[in-house]
């Protein structure tokens, strides 16, 4: 078949599966345009007059998330930075050096996410209560990074396993440090990896909310809570809840197009390198 | 040149600098002086024969549910600060969570909410547990309360009743409400019908309007299954068929004939006359359908009242009547006898303790009270106020009489009349008892089971559960 | 030889040993909390019965009817959902390998719904999607003459909405890594395979498929703690109802511990879970590198 039609029917195809796909978010979109009597119409309307306040009453005003935004970006943030300083080297060791017990060892780590989130929350906060450390930052983030770090780890390991072995054993005949190795070998090999964990290392952390409801107070905020400024006991506020939604996504939405470009540079690298002995 | 520049700049910015200081240093020192004469205006102005400023200093923090009155509270907060010297935390924190939060600040005693908006029904369990102070010995006490002015004996008895543990108060009610008919006054007269006085008529009723091809269904009541969601409904229609939780041994019995019957005429109710996914609609939705024109008539909170009348999203502000209750076949009529109250966390340092009592006795005053309502600027006018006093007050009658026609009459009536403080069972087990109640009446509806073998299966759990 | 062999474990242990040491410090103690809290008579709303019960939990656990619905329906999400999210995924991720220029769309698309708070998910499906006479859905159904259903509210239709659900959100995440994985996989591996002369079929099956293994075995086990421990969205959606029909054992174990306030107990369904996932786990673990 010739290429070019089997790429177009194959875009087709993948791109009709996408749109169905969100189309739950297309439908948040228009949600968040309409007034709040209208999104309850039925059958549903398409063509509606567009309006923006409810994303001006999420931004501004009494119900703002605002803060609660930048409460869940700090957070999230400094997670994600920890968790990679922290679980890269841990799984380049997992995955490819020779380690006594090292699959007991990577065992472990799969294990300490096994434990069930419920049976989390009263020992959480009895260690963080003793410490002083409920509704802050720091107590957040430590929480969160036992969830993460597990997660990053492995995610990881199957990205590094990918990478060929000669890897390394070109680069002991060049006579390169381990550490040199790692940096600057190994790494640029997993970016595509490296993008696609922080990604959802953030995206867990940002999302978050079970914790985030018992262990946080009125200093520290994360923006699952602050949905609820438009979920009353009285009422839910459909249209200013999608936009407050969305408003929320953007900045995962974002970091994941920065990662996006990270990824591209990174696969095409590896298809290049990795198929090549020479 | 440059340098020139530079240094001109400099200068400016120096002779700027001291301007912007002394002008802030006036201002600071002014400030004060200002804020002391402020709240003592204040203070004056409420008119209560105590030491507002005796926990000046203090900060606390307040858990509270997101709702309509609730915000107003928090809009006002800054009379409180200004009367008061305490700062002022309110937390708002989802309702399917803030009562475990609650309970973990209280059971780990880590003094982080000094006070929440507490269910009634919890009060047998906290009190067990001895997590809240009692608070007789704060209202006897001539230097934290001036009980003339406060007039506890003016807040809604029944209200009262539930906040109260054999007698003795635990907690202060802030904010309550009474369940009621609401329905289509429009479509009533149309059809040349008056709201039911009888559960029976309640269905006739819904039958003669129910139009589900024009998209109108006649009648729905909360079918999410929850101890607040169709636990809040299904034990008023219980008391109309003259059960009762406990039997005359003191053993709680809820698969009595009565609870089936009552049971039994619930299904029948949402099965005939309600859309269909209503096992799945709490209060919003049926708000929301009733906004939207596509609901007849429900039983659900008189301050459903606010909701529907608020322009921004209702379609039927103008043609809103309320009535009482159903009585049932045994006569009786019984609604719901709901309140958020206010107790002190019993691990809060005294003077933190004194700020909270400062603090519950400035949201729940008469002032206050008015202040959320009927005297807000913002569009949100509370309905649930505490105080008799205040509902016999012309302007805030004036202004809930544009709820819907007969609103005011019900909901006074109801609170005096139709409550009952065991209209649901008071039991330290209730977090337990009211979940295992729920899901029977939710399989029910669903036809998962019978009414019949969902009690008895509730039976059964709630037999275990109520041992030991 | 052997100073290079020491020098890489000295190595390795650096770089593995601040990981390991978190997560030592950050869940041991909770694991011995719950662990103890199993063995105890914890239950707020009966203060004086608090004290050592030894294996009274269990034996309660194992008679509890409801205890071991919810463990098979469980088993049902968790395979469901993890095994459609797989298949998609796959299924999306191949697919999409074959179209390099377009791919960055449609990665962006596929992070959309993940990163959709899952209380807004939960809300939004129950309301304003699935809700008949009223949701979006529905409409659909209706229209295209496939009738009205009760989404959430007749039993067996919940649980499959629920697992509807929690697969749109998170079916990107294995179509994200997979792709991922597919497209680091060495182009020469299919270079020599063409030109033997094997099939598309045979391509996939007997190269692709075991290189990606072990990203996929992952997978599974990453989605099934996800699936094993999913609360916000369903609890928003059907509160594990109708009755306790999407009441899945996360959310049964916090409606005692928390709803009903009986830690103790809740601490032993949470201690039991955790002991069949780890075995689970294991199993799929030992097969995961076939040497």
């Amino acid at each position: 078949m010739n290429k070019k039609i089997r790429d177009y029917i194959l875009t087709t195809l993948a791109t009709f599966i996408m749109l169905i796909w969100i189309l739950p978010l297309i439908w948040s979109v228009f949600v968040s345009l309409k007034s709040e009597i209208e999104v309850l119409a039925y059958p549903p309307n398409i063509f509606f007059e567009p309006t923006l306040n409810n994303f001006k009453d999420a931004i501004s005003g009494s119900l703002s998330i605002v803060s609660e935004l930048g409460d869940s970006f700090l957070i999230a943030t400094i997670t994600t930075i920890f968790t990679l300083l922290l679980s890269i080297p841990a799984a380049y060791a997992l995955a490819r050096l020779n380690l006594f017990g090292k699959k007991k060892l990577g065992f472990y780590v799969l294990a300490t996410q096994m434990i069930p989130p419920m049976g989390l929350v009263i020992p959480y906060y009895l260690i963080l209560g003793k410490f002083g450390w409920l509704d802050t930052y720091h107590g957040m983030i430590i929480v969160y990074m036992t969830f993460s770090l597990p997660f990053a780890i492995w995610l990881m390991v199957s990205f590094m396993e990918d990478i060929p072995r000669e890897m390394e054993e070109a680069a002991f005949l060049d006579k390169a440090s381990r550490m040199k190795t790692l940096l600057f070998i190994i790494l640029p090999q997993v970016k595509g990896g490296i993008a696609v964990t922080t990604i959802f290392t953030f995206m867990n952390a940002w999302n978050e909310f079970l914790f985030a409801v018992q262990l946080s107070g009125n200093k520290v905020r994360p923006v699952t809570i602050a949905m609820y400024n438009f979920v009353s006991v009285e009422q839910t506020l459909w249209a200013k809840l999608c936009a407050a939604a969305l408003i929320a996504m953007i900045p995962v939405i974002i970091i994941g197009i920065i990662g996006n470009n990270h990824i591209i540079k990174g696969l095409t690298l590896g298809a290049v390198k990795g198929g090549g002995r020479k | 040149m440059k340098i020139k520049k530079s240094t001109l700049k400099k200068k400016i910015g120096r002779r700027q600098f001291i301007k912007n200081s002394v002008y802030s240093g006036l201002a600071l020192g002014m400030f004060p002086a200002i804020l002391t004469h402020s709240s003592d205006a204040l203070a004056a102005s409420f008119g209560a024969n105590i030491n507002w400023k005796q926990a000046e200093g203090s900060e606390i923090t307040v858990g509270l549910i997101p709702a309509g009155y609730f915000k107003n509270l928090a809009a006002v907060k800054s009379t409180f600060e200004d009367l008061t010297g305490v700062k002022l935390n309110i937390e708002m924190t989802p309702p399917g969570q803030i009562r475990n939060k609650a309970m973990l600040d209280f059971s780990k005693k880590t003094g982080m909410w000094a006070t929440n908006s507490t269910d009634p029904m919890f009060y047998y369990l906290y009190e067990a547990n001895g997590w809240v102070d009692r608070l007789d010995e704060y209202l006897e006490n001539p230097k934290l309360t001036d009980k003339k002015w406060f007039d506890y004996e003016d807040i809604q008895e029944g209200w009262r009743g539930t906040a109260s543990v054999k007698g003795v108060p635990y907690g202060i009610p802030f904010d309550g409400e009474a369940t009621c008919q609401i329905y289509r006054k429009d479509i009533y007269d149309k059809f040349g019908i008056k709201p039911a006085n009888t559960l029976d008529e309640y269905l006739s009723n819904a039958q003669k309007i129910h139009d589900p091809k024009n998209r109108l269904w006649a009648a729905a009541v909360r079918g999410m299954k929850g101890a607040g969601q169709n636990m809040y409904i299904y034990p008023s229609i219980l008391a109309g068929y003259g059960g009762k939780w406990f039997n005359s041994s003191g053993k709680m019995t809820v698969n009595t004939p009565e609870a089936i019957g009552a049971l039994d005429y619930y299904v029948k109710l949402q099965k005939s006359f309600a859309p269909s996914g209503v096992s799945n609609w709490n209060w919003p939705d049926l708000a929301d359908a009733f906004g939207q024109g596509t609901l007849g008539s429900y039983i659900d909170a008189n301050s459903t009242a606010a909701v529907i009348n608020n322009a921004e999203k209702s379609k039927v502000i103008g043609k809103i009547g309320y009535a009482r209750w159903p009585k049932g076949p045994s006569g009786r009529r019984v609604c719901s006898i709901w309140n958020w109250s206010f107790p002190i966390n019993a691990a809060l340092s005294p003077k933190d303790k004194v700020a909270t009592w400062l603090f519950i006795q400035w949201a729940c005053s008469k002032e206050t009270q008015a202040a959320t309502s009927h005297k807000f600027a913002g569009a949100y006018k509370r309905v649930g106020v505490n105080r008799n006093s205040v509902w016999k007050n012309s302007d805030f009658q004036s202004l809930m009489s544009k709820m819907g026609d007969n609103f005011v009459d019900t909901s006074i009536k109801s609170y005096n009349n139709d409550t009952d403080p065991d209209w649901r069972p008071r039991t330290a087990k209730w977090p337990a008892v009211g979940g295992e109640m729920a899901t029977a009446i939710q399989a029910a509806l669903v036809g998962e089971k019978s009414s019949k073998q969902a009690l008895l299966d509730a039976q059964t759990k709630i037999d275990k559960l109520m041992k030991g | 030889m052997n100073a290079s062999s020491q020098q890489e474990k000295s190595f390795a242990i650096l770089l593995v040993s601040p990981s390991i040491l978190v997560l030592l410090i950050t869940t041991t103690f909770p694991i011995l909390y719950l662990i103890w809290s199993s063995f105890q008579n914890i239950n707020l709303s009966m203060p004086s019965n608090d004290g050592f019960a030894g294996l009274e939990n269990y034996i309660e656990m194992f008679n509890d009817k409801q205890y071991w619905k919810s463990f098979k329906l469980t088993i049902v999400y968790t395979v469901s959902t993890v095994s459609l999210q797989l298949l998609i995924g796959l299924g999306l991720a191949l697919l999409v390998l074959k179209i390099p220029k377009a791919q960055w769309l449609f990665r962006l698309m596929a992070i959309l719904p993940i990163v959709l708070a899952p209380v807004v998910v939960g809300l939004f499906w129950r309301t304003l999607m699935l809700t008949p006479d009223f949701g979006i859905v529905d409409f659909f159904t209706q229209s295209i003459g496939l009738g009205s259903y009760a989404w959430l509210s007749e039993p067996k239709l919940a649980v499959f909405s629920v697992i509807l659900i929690h697969t749109w959100q998170w079916t990107p995440f294995a179509f994200l890594v997979l792709l991922a994985s597919l497209a680091s996989l060495p182009s020469d591996l299919y270079e020599a395979a063409k030109i033997d002369r094997a099939s598309a079929l045979k391509r996939f099956f007997y190269i692709t498929l075991p290189l990606i293994r072990p990203a996929i075995i992952i997978i599974v086990i990453m989605r099934s703690m996800i699936a094993l421990s999913a609360y916000a969205a369903i609890y928003a959606a059907t509160r594990g109802g109708p009755g306790t029909a999407t009441e899945i054992l996360n959310l049964y174990a916090y409606r005692t511990s928390f709803l009903e306030v009986n830690f103790g107990y809740g601490s032993t369904l949470a201690v039991f879970i955790l002991i069949v996932t780890i075995s689970v786990a294991a199993v799929l673990y030992s097969i995961r590198r076939k040497k």
